[in-house]
């Protein structure tokens, strides 16, 4: 297992769930015919058509890049902020990266359902997190057998439960 | 919930709209193309390239019957879910023969069980097949003392000839006796529904395995012989008899097949046109059909069922749980 690499992905589902963060390394993903993964799908394609969309830097992908006064700014679109933290802590995680390349950005959170934005900007105290995170993750990625599944609040919706509980 | 398309009539299919557009000699009509999971194509067919990249962008598989109803091949697109992970997990488990017959012997496992609670249905309702149910257990303290795969085979086939035996007792009716198993071609009527129904089950898991990270063409009870489809083969196993068989038993049941539904051509003995039809649309009920499943704790329709057999078989190449098939509680 060596080219495994921490994306924004695995950041998401972290603060979700710990077992889809290693399912998702494997690239076993989730039940395509999910009804929320089209839901997903058709926001992801139908959102934010005029701005620049899906920009890979590294190994993070952004869906939305542009400049702003002067400034990069990185947007990240969500279905919905029932998952704030999460979310919150991906576009962290890519301004994180971004800095790593000398890029100075500004994170927004787009909630084009709710038709709501929320600013994010890294400080010390989020960098010292993410650190944190990276070596959690890690340490997830690197067992070989995932977390056993755990019935939370999430597996209602989630296009793994069928994976989970068979 | 996406359905499977079954085509019978003579036409051209295309893409059009963006969606999928159906034209025969008499009707024209468009299949939404999100409502499709996969097609089945009896009928004469035409389509082209277009069509195909279409149906591949939307991950929707393809499978062809020829004139007879005999299976021909599937379009089956590239692979969309890829996880180098398990395509080497499930060759892993495939070249150590330890591994591979562990897996094997559950599909047998999952087999005669499931034969046996078909049997036990029937023997609840008054026919006499005690001694065939006796046979088959007696037969499966075999399965655990065989250390290749091609003795588990041999076991199977054996219990698979003495399950037969009951066919005979369960129908009850001259015009469709069992004889001996024959395929290619099947050499009378009830021959004839098995290899059809076996070949709609068989086609119906490859659909479920395409929406799955496992790769059709490693199988474990069936050999390997890396340009088929066998896995499959394997899963399907545990279907047939709570799927093909009854549904057969209850088509003769009800007489709603009988022998005036059959020809003869070079190609053996077949469903006419109509029972074929028939066949098909009892198939897709009862695929659609829902159980309560207990871990789940909600109802899944048997095609769900088998999609949930495959992800068992997932986690058990992860190594997290070992497989054990499943098994009708009725």
């Amino acid at each position: 297992m060596e080219d495994i690499k921490i994306n924004g992905t695995l950041v998401w589902y972290y603060y979700i769930c710990k077992r889809e963060v290693w399912l998702m390394s494997r690239k076993i993903v989730a039940d395509q015919d999910n009804k929320f993964m089209d839901i997903g799908r058709f926001i992801h394609e139908n959102s934010y058509g005029r701005e620049k969309k899906e920009i890979s830097i590294g190994n993070i992908k952004v869906d939305v890049l542009k400049r702003h006064k002067g400034n990069v700014l990185v947007g990240e679109v969500k279905k919905s902020s029932k998952f704030q933290e999460s979310a919150k802590m991906q576009l962290a995680y890519y301004l994180y990266k971004l800095k790593e390349y000398g890029i100075d950005g500004e994170g927004i959170l787009m909630f084009p359902k709710e038709r709501k934005r929320i600013e994010i900007k890294l400080n010390d105290k989020i960098i010292a997190d993410i650190k944190d995170m990276e070596k959690k993750i890690l340490n997830i990625i690197y067992k070989d057998i995932p977390q056993e599944p755990k019935k939370i609040k999430y597996c209602k919706n989630c296009a793994y439960s069928e994976f989970c509980w068979s | 919930m996406k359905k499977v398309i079954y085509i019978f009539n003579d036409g051209e299919i295309k893409r059009k709209d963006n969606t999928i557009f159906f034209e025969t000699d008499d009707k024209k009509s468009y299949i939404p193309i999100e409502d499709v999971s996969d097609f089945f194509i009896f009928g004469e067919v035409t389509l082209n390239k277009r069509f195909l990249s279409y149906i591949s962008q939307k991950e929707i598989t393809i499978h062809f019957f020829n004139y007879y109803g005999y299976y021909m091949g599937s379009y089956y697109p590239r692979e969309h879910l890829n996880s180098g992970y398990m395509i080497l997990k499930q060759s892993e488990y495939y070249l150590n023969e330890d591994k591979r017959l562990n897996i094997a012997m559950e599909f047998v496992n999952g087999s005669y069980k499931n034969m046996l609670s078909v049997l036990k249905y029937y023997i609840n309702r008054g026919k006499d097949i005690s001694d065939i149910d006796e046979s088959i257990k007696n037969l499966s303290r075999e399965i655990p003392k065989c250390f290749t795969t091609n003795q588990l085979m041999g076991i199977e086939g054996n219990i698979r000839d003495i399950y037969y035996k009951s066919f005979d007792r369960i129908i009850n009716n001259k015009d469709f006796v069992f004889e001996k198993r024959s395929r290619r071609p099947p050499e009378n009527y009830l021959n004839s529904m098995i290899s059809f129904g076996n070949s709609l089950m068989y086609v119906m898991v490859l659909s479920e395995i395409y929406k799955t990270h496992l790769d059709p063409r490693i199988g474990y009870l069936h050999s390997t012989n890396f340009r088929r489809f066998t896995l499959n083969l394997d899963v399907s196993e545990i279907f047939k008899p709570i799927i093909v068989d009854r549904l057969i038993f209850s088509l003769l049941g009800r007489k709603m097949i009988t022998k005036e539904d059959f020809e003869e051509d070079m190609e053996g003995i077949i469903l006419k046109d109509r029972a074929r039809k028939l066949f098909v649309q009892e198939f897709d009920n009862r695929m659609r059909a829902t159980i309560k499943h207990r871990q789940l704790g909600r109802n899944v329709s048997y095609r769900r069922l088998i999609r949930l057999e495959l992800y068992k078989i997932e986690k058990h190449l992860m190594g997290e749980k070992p497989y054990s098939a499943f098994v009708s509680r009725w």
